[in-house]
């Protein structure tokens, strides 16, 4: 092997190394509940990946996924930490229902990027308030896209309990939105909507932004160094501030997915976790767009995986955080010991 | 709406209670951030040491051993993000965010792994007023300051403790260099390393603490949402209160009258929709949060991993 191989070898060994330790967390649980763990893991890859529905829904969880991911990614290489992005979801996805009920009369041609505008706008004026307060006033953003969060949740808990509420169904779950607003299916059998193909056009979008457009080449100058970046010429606080937006317009369009592509409508546990999952594929994929594709399907059939599992051996739905955070941990873990003394 | 009911005793009364999660978490942050170490992981930390001291009063019966379960959570995360972001220099944010996922899922795992699906969750015993000799006689203060639950005199003696240690102690003094300049600290022969470890340790167990009050002084159960934020606010008010014990604690006071007003709120008025009332702390939050960043200097290494070997 040439040395060039070696290295890109020794960087893909922490994946692998991350791999068995999701794995080994799940078995570990499994056996923990009494339940058969080496069958669980096969049926887990199974569920999730060995059939054309698992395969479709792995395929509609990687949606959400990407495009939150992406959307961390955009933020990080400014500099910011977006821990919005399940907020931008619901913002996204509250335009996207609302848009969808007033374009009930559309042709779906011009219905669906309507939908998917609305999503877009909704998340990025999200975004924005981290945006500017970072920029204006210096606020850290961690802590303004929390509290939106909560905003966020609260907001969407009153429209689906409230004006929107659907009263046949009797839970926090909007009327549905109509037919001619929603994302086409990309087979039958496999059950996949089109979000996914949108999500990875986002992806790549992202890294055509990131590293062919003088605006992305300001993302990153200003993320590596702000200093050498303002001494540059480079206006810092409008940089991070128009990241922020973008970043929110692309977690916005996950909210945008899952209503008129899963849910067809505003559900109250429409984002469940998609946004610190975001965040820990965005650092799993060291914070590039491209890695992110993989890492998101990686994640999307954990996720779908360990749903199976909740219905076979009883695993808690939890359970998918905990063996995420602790792939991550471990990666963690590996770079620090190489590099320790 | 009267001006009596913002000043009702009873209102606040029940402030005072909800400030002890606030303070005890603003006030472990502190000692973490004072050293240089940001703990992130808050939020999470807070949630796992509420599921751990729920399930450990659940299982004994006793809240004492609820608050220790809790307590120790804390410390074991905390310590083990120090680790990471101490020895391993690995980024705070980023570990803290990860550990942050962890012990969220951590706690309802485990609270669905010992209780299970239930159709009524089960309850623990709320902690009991303790009125305290001759102040709790006084008028009007007495009820709301001293005839309280054994926690908001811990919080109290905490955080005066805290300052105490702070700033008129020689190890809080070594400490605090840990986490303005440890180089300079390191030449004199502070023990970087170790002090970062120990507030680790100790700034962990408050927050713990922190979030085992919550199902002892709430409403006796756990649920997955349980800290609704207040780890995030506890973070926030560190830099509310400049990095000192005093200023944060008046800022848990100042939150918690918010959150006790917003209760207050929707038991009398019927016309606005509850989620908005619910909202109000978050965005209260945000415009407090403008105001706390005009020239907050937060300690000048927080968040920076000290390498001895680096050029600086």
């Amino acid at each position: 092997m040439t040395a060039r191989a070696v290295a890109r070898w020794q960087a893909a060994a922490p994946y692998a190394v991350g791999l068995v330790a999701a794995l080994g967390v799940l078995a570990v649980l499994v056996a923990a509940l009494g339940g058969d763990a080496p069958a669980a893991v096969g049926s887990l890859v199974r569920a999730s990946l060995g059939s054309a529905a698992g395969f479709g829904q792995t395929l509609n969880k990687t949606a959400p996924l990407l495009f939150g991911s992406v959307a961390v990614i955009l933020g990080l290489r400014a500099g910011a930490f977006n821990i919005g992005v399940d907020g931008q979801i619901y913002a996204g996805a509250v335009a996207a229902t609302g848009v969808a009920f007033l374009a009930a009369g559309l042709p779906k041609l011009l219905a669906v990027p309507a939908v998917l505008v609305a999503g877009a706008a909704g998340g990025a004026l999200l975004g924005a308030v981290p945006g500017l307060l970072r920029a204006r006033a210096g606020v850290s953003e961690i802590f303004v896209t929390v509290m939106l969060n909560f905003i966020a949740l609260f907001f969407v808990e009153y429209l689906s309990t409230g004006p929107w509420n659907d009263p046949m169904a009797g839970e926090a779950i909007t009327r549905a939105v109509p037919p001619s607003t929603t994302l086409p299916l990309l087979g039958v059998r496999v059950g996949a909507h089109a979000g996914v193909l949108l999500a990875l056009a986002a992806a790549l979008a992202v890294w055509w932004l990131l590293y062919r457009t003088v605006f992305g080449y300001e993302v990153r100058a200003v993320g590596d160094n702000p200093t050498a970046a303002r001494l540059g010429g480079i206006p810092v606080g409008r940089t991070v501030a128009l990241a922020l937006v973008a970043s929110g317009a692309l977690a916005g369009l996950a909210g945008a997915v899952e209503v008129s592509g899963f849910h067809y409508r505003l559900i109250l546990g429409l984002s469940p976790g998609y946004g610190v999952m975001s965040i820990l594929i965005a650092v799993l994929s060291r914070r590039h767009p491209l890695v992110a594709i993989v890492a998101s399907l990686g994640f999307a059939a954990l996720v779908v995986g360990t749903d199976s599992l909740q219905r076979s051996v009883g695993l808690p739905a939890s359970a998918v955080f905990v063996v995420q955070a602790a792939v991550l941990l471990v990666l963690l873990a590996s770079e620090g010991l190489r590099r320790a003394p | 709406m009267s001006w009596e009911l913002l000043l009702d005793p009873s209102l606040v009364r029940l402030a005072v209670s909800m400030a002890v999660p606030l303070a005890l978490a603003s006030a472990g942050e502190l000692l973490m951030e004072r050293a240089g170490l940001l703990n992130v992981a808050i939020e999470g930390i807070v949630t796992l040491a509420a599921a751990g001291a729920f399930l450990g009063a659940f299982a004994s019966g006793s809240a004492g051993v609820g608050l220790v379960v809790g307590a120790a959570a804390g410390a074991a995360v905390s310590r083990l993000l120090a680790h990471y972001a101490v020895a391993w220099r690995r980024d705070q944010v980023t570990v803290g965010l990860t550990l942050y996922v962890l012990c969220v899922g951590l706690a309802s795992l485990l609270y669905r792994m010992v209780v299970g699906v239930r159709l009524t969750p089960p309850r623990v015993e709320t902690l009991p007023p303790v009125p305290l000799p001759w102040l709790g006689d006084l008028p009007l203060v007495g009820d709301i300051l001293f005839r309280q639950h054994a926690l908001v005199y811990a919080a109290a003696a905490v955080v005066g403790a805290l300052h105490g240690f702070l700033f008129h102690t020689s190890l809080g003094l070594r400490l605090r260099a840990a986490g303005e300049n440890p180089v300079a600290a390191d030449t004199v022969g502070v023990d970087v390393f170790g002090l970062r470890a120990w507030a680790a340790l100790a700034g962990g167990a408050l927050v713990g603490l922190a979030g085992a009050a919550l199902p002892f002084t709430l409403t006796g159960t756990f649920t997955e949402g349980i800290a609704g934020g207040r780890g995030w606010i506890a973070l926030m008010l560190v830099i509310f209160g400049r990095w000192t014990p005093l200023g944060a604690a008046a800022g848990a006071l100042l939150f918690a009258y918010v959150e006790a007003f917003q209760f207050k709120l929707a038991l009398l008025s019927k016309a606005v929709p509850p989620q908005f009332l619910q909202m109000l702390p978050y965005a209260f939050a945000i415009l407090v949060l403008v105001r706390a960043y005009r020239g907050a200097e937060a300690p000048e290494a927080l968040g920076k991993p000290y390498d001895r070997e680096a050029r600086t």
